[in-house]
């Protein structure tokens, strides 16, 4: 198993090198280091500003290879790019000089109270409802919770972002219709309409899903045996269902864990929550390629830590399953 | 949390309990939904940083929005209007507006005693001798011996300079100021050469000549130089604070960069900055520089200012300025009364303003204020004088400019808020004509006559081809691409083709830079300064790009000439005289096709009165009012919590209940 985890480490190098030089070459391709100088500096910049800005962040060397006679041709920007990050030197912002560790690790936290207790009240009701709609299958509760799960699903996000602003925060004047604080109790008020969001707007996808791995398990012939043998639904559904569909969940769960880090640009923005998703959404806007290089770079680190991840617990929860 | 909601989370509990199917875990969860509810508080800001005023009065916030962190309070970096906003409370100008006088605008002293001397200098050339007041202090300041801020001296104007020229400080203001203040661009061209800048090295353009004295030495005249004074570029700064605040680890604890610590000698200063959160000012306990001015506003606000007249600046002792990226958010705080202001953007304009362009009554019910301000600023299309087609073809360009309806453009895209722009200055430079009517505005008919003698009869040359024009904008949302086909669809009027290309934004830059375009639309300044030079140097031949800003390439002699009269002349009638002529060749020779001079519509709350609107204070802060006791009453009024919603909770979970037992009862 150390064999197979250091080789899928060792892997991890040419695919993130792949995702960086895409992600560089897709940037400057849609807008060159001068054109980022423009924007960043505005209308009014002059060429001379536009030249002292390049060259302070070193925007001013050739992009992937340097030709120019005398010059080593590693002396780029993109291999100086990568050098820095090899050693986890995340840089500064290009826009306001912020060092980008310090950027990304006050980020993480908010983005995490946010959708880490999101995640799991979504898996925690997911495979309730989920369980309780298999053991009542065929029922007309089942259909029309299928039929609400749908019009779920069919609700855009900021639907239910501008619902739970205005009627919940604006019209009844139970929570904050926005804000942010990170000090004690006054935290989960900020958290509270948001989390709840989160939670309603996947509900409707992840009981549907949940709810056809069950039904697939309950056709199984072992629960069949356990029901012959005299076994409640409700023991057939907690201790064999829910325990054999764990395999199909672990994909879905721990592929996911990753993004809970990169927090939501949506919710993050609207609710004013200081997190990850709100430190890419600015950089985008900015544009500051600094930070959306930095936030590539960590995205794609979590999304193949995630993916090893997944692989072990495969091996854990199923013992047919063996690393080699 | 109250005895009331207290009283109903008990109410909840016992009614979970009751029911003989809630288990203990529904119990607690309805228990916490409730407690959650009717103890919440729905104010999104923190307590205030006191509860009482220095002088026993309750301590008064003023709340604010800004729409992004700001990028730097480094005062010689900061040029954003974000940044510009949050450091006008804390870092003080040499000279500042007269927050009252904006037709026309009008210099007053700030940290200088009296406005600079302009005096010949012996070796030629112009100089301006400065005297700073005594007795300003910088913050209180870790960067300082004990804490204590020193006062201001002019060796920190000449530091303030030196960082201008800093290679590595990349000041905007750089590549003006080194036209004119002596030594400025030779020392940056030295610090870039050399890769690093000897602060040991004085600037031959800035002179200390005593502890509080200055002369700042030009090579020619250049009286705008005042309005940089009026500029945060310009700004003293501790060399202590910048070399304090250098973002590196000292005994085992990072600093911040000093980009964000200013450490200035303003009315606020920060207590607290939380990233992309919120920015809280508090005020200056050493304050003194400036008082409430004794006069200058208009006889309408007569009882509401002269109580303050001569008062100690500031009125509130905390500004809370809270980072908002969306717009909703906003409208909805200020509509619960947790924001004292708000801009009227496009999302609840509507909901705001009538069709008459009024508050709608039900602001109006609850004492909200509209307010109406017009920015320095025009926009217009450029049109590209270097053109084979536009450039030599006057009356082309004034039939295009005819067939341009500015009106319609702003009904139609802008909820008629800006104003039609008749002229480049926008009003309250020195040289608008209020009554000044653009010869080639709107008319259609006499587009199409004009478009016959440039040679085009109904859009055709003389050999039947149809004359083709390109229009370059910046495209990519759909707004931009309905506004292109209105610019197109105007122009075509006249029977001739436009084709619209859409640009990102740095793509129309580098066109307009390298002369690529025949109409480049979305072209427009915001003044740096409220004078005519700000704007007529736009068309002034010598600024050419890449290095200048005249994109349309206009070059007329008579204009130069006058120009370079008007741009060193002092203001008064003379010079509004030959303001007025360069406005008439504009006119006549139409380099662009004007639009609008930009305006906004803002609400103030009725405990939040506004008291100054001149649009170069950035905020002004410091002369801001609020009525705390009001707005504590308002502020309870309109939010008020219903209960049923508790209701429907308890509901939602006996179904569920229900639908438990259900289960069991099936299985």
């Amino acid at each position: 198993m150390f064999a197979y985890l250091l080789r899928r480490l060792f892997f991890f190098i040419p695919i993130v090198f792949g995702v960086m030089l895409l992600t560089f070459v897709l940037f400057f391709v849609v807008q060159s280091p001068d054109a980022t100088a423009r924007r960043v500096l505005g209308q009014k910049a002059t060429p001379k500003s536009v030249e002292n800005w390049l060259h302070n962040r070193g925007y001013d060397k050739p992009l992937l290879i340097n030709h120019t006679p005398g010059k080593p041709w590693h002396d780029s920007l993109f291999i100086h790019q990568m050098g820095r990050l090899a050693t986890f030197d995340l840089g500064t912002s290009d826009v306001s000089g912020r060092p980008l560790r310090e950027v990304f690790a006050q980020g993480v936290l908010p983005s995490l109270l946010l959708t880490l207790p999101a995640f799991l009240l979504s898996i925690a009701l997911g495979v309730g409802l989920a369980l309780y709609l298999v053991f009542i299958r065929n029922a007309v509760v089942d259909l029309a919770a299928s039929l609400f799960c749908v019009a779920l699903m069919s609700v855009p996000v900021m639907v239910y972002v501008i619902f739970g602003q205005f009627v919940v925060a604006q019209v009844l004047n139970y929570f904050p219709a926005f804000g942010f604080e990170l000090s004690g109790w006054s935290t989960p008020k900020f958290l509270l309409l948001p989390v709840v969001l989160m939670v309603v707007s996947g509900l409707g996808a992840d009981v549907r899903l949940f709810r056809a791995l069950f039904l697939e398990e309950m056709g199984q012939d072992y629960i069949r045996t356990a029901r012959a043998k005299g076994v409640s639904t409700v023991q057939v559904l907690m201790r064999h269902v829910l325990k054999n569909g764990l395999i199909n969940l672990i994909t879905l769960v721990v592929a996911s864990l990753p993004f809970l880090i990169m927090g939501s640009l949506l919710l993050e923005n609207f609710f004013g929550i200081p997190g990850l998703g709100n430190v890419l959404f600015t950089a985008i806007q900015a544009p500051d390629f600094a930070v959306v290089q930095a936030s590539v770079f960590l995205g794609s680190l979590l999304y193949l830590g995630g993916l090893l991840l997944t692989d072990v617990c495969y091996a854990w929860a199923d013992p047919r399953i063996r690393l080699q | 949390m109250t005895p009331r909601s207290i009283s109903r989370c008990f109410a909840l509990l016992a009614a979970a309990f009751a029911c003989s199917f809630f288990t203990v875990l529904r119990a607690a969860i309805v228990l916490a939904c409730g407690f959650a509810m009717g103890a919440c508080s729905n104010n999104p800001h923190p307590e205030p940083l006191e509860k009482k005023s220095g002088d026993g009065t309750p301590w008064k916030v003023r709340y604010a929005a800004l729409p992004e962190d700001p990028r730097s309070l480094d005062p010689q970096v900061s040029y954003d209007s974000v940044s510009r906003r949050v450091l006008e409370p804390l870092q003080e100008c040499l000279l500042e507006y007269q927050p009252f006088k904006t037709d026309p605008y009008e210099l007053t002293p700030c940290l200088l005693r009296a406005l600079p001397e302009r005096f010949e200098r012996s070796g030629g050339g112009i100089g301006y001798k400065c005297e700073l007041k005594a007795g300003i202090l910088f913050h209180n300041d870790p960067c300082f011996p004990e804490g204590r801020g020193r006062e201001v001296v002019a060796e920190d104007v000449l530091y303030a300079f030196q960082r201008i020229a800093d290679p590595k400080v990349e000041c905007p203001a750089l590549s003006t100021l080194q036209d004119y203040v002596e030594g400025l661009a030779e020392t940056f061209e030295a610090a870039r050469k050399s890769d690093s800048f000897d602060y040991h090295k004085p600037i031959s353009g800035l002179r200390v000549t005593g502890k509080y004295t200055f002369e700042i030495h030009l090579k020619a005249a250049y009286p705008q130089l005042l309005y940089w004074l009026a500029m945060h570029f310009t700004s003293p700064v501790a060399k202590e604070a910048v070399e304090f605040y250098d973002g590196k680890v000292h005994d085992g604890a990072t600093r911040e960069m000093f980009r964000f610590h200013p450490v200035g000698t303003g009315p606020f200063q920060i207590a607290e900055w939380k990233r992309n959160t919120r920015i809280r000012l508090k005020r200056n306990p050493d304050y003194r520089t400036t008082t409430f001015p004794l006069e200058g506003w208009n006889a309408d606000q007569e009882a509401l200012l002269r109580p303050l007249a001569g008062k100690a600046l500031p009125f509130v002792d905390e500004v809370n300025m809270t980072v908002f990226r969306e717009t909703i958010p906003i409208f909805l705080l200020f509509r619960q009364g947790y924001l004292d202001g708000m801009g009227v953007g496009k999302d609840a304009f509507s909901s705001l303003i009538t069709p008459s362009r009024d508050l709608s009554g039900k602001y109006k019910e609850r004492g909200v204020s509209l307010h109406r301000d017009i920015e320095p600023s025009t926009f217009f299309m450029a049109l590209n004088m270097e053109d084979p087609v536009l450039g030599p073809n006057r009356k082309l360009r004034q039939a295009l400019s005819c067939a341009f309806n500015a009106k319609s453009n702003l009904d139609i895209f802008f909820n008629s808020v800006p104003i039609v722009a008749e002229q480049l200055l926008p009003p309250g430079i020195a040289g608008y004509r209020k009554n000044f009517r653009n010869p080639y505005g709107y008319n259609l008919q006499k587009a199409k006559g004009l478009l016959a003698e440039a040679g085009y009869p109904n859009g055709k040359d003389a050999g039947g081809k149809v004359l083709e024009i390109t229009l370059d904008t910046t495209g990519g949302s759909a707004n931009e691409r309905l506004m292109a086909e209105f610019d197109q669809q105007q122009f075509e009027q006249l029977g001739i083709k436009v084709k619209v290309v859409e640009n990102p934004f740095a793509r129309l830059m580098e066109k307009l830079d390298n002369g690529g375009f025949q109409i480049a639309a979305g072209s427009g300044w915001g003044a740096d300064y409220p004078d005519p030079e700000n704007f007529y140097f736009l068309y002034y031949s010598k600024n050419l790009p890449p290095a200048g800003k005249n994109h349309s390439r206009y070059q007329n002699p008579e204009f130069d000439k006058l120009f370079e009269t008007m741009a060193t002349m002092e203001n008064g009638p003379a010079r509004e005289g030959l303001a007025l002529k360069m406005n008439d060749l504009l006119a006549e020779d139409v380099p662009h096709v004007l639009n609008m001079h930009r305006s906004t519509f803002s609400l103030t709350q009725p405990w939040a009165p506004r008291i100054q609107s001149n649009p170069l204070l950035e905020g002004g802060l410091k002369y801001a009012v609020v009525d705390y006791e009001m707005r504590e009453q308002l502020r309870a009024q309109w939010n008020k919590k219903p209960a049923w919603p508790l209701a429907v909770l308890i509901a939602v979970f006996a179904f569920g209940a229900f639908l438990t037992l259900h289960a069991r009862r099936t299985s």
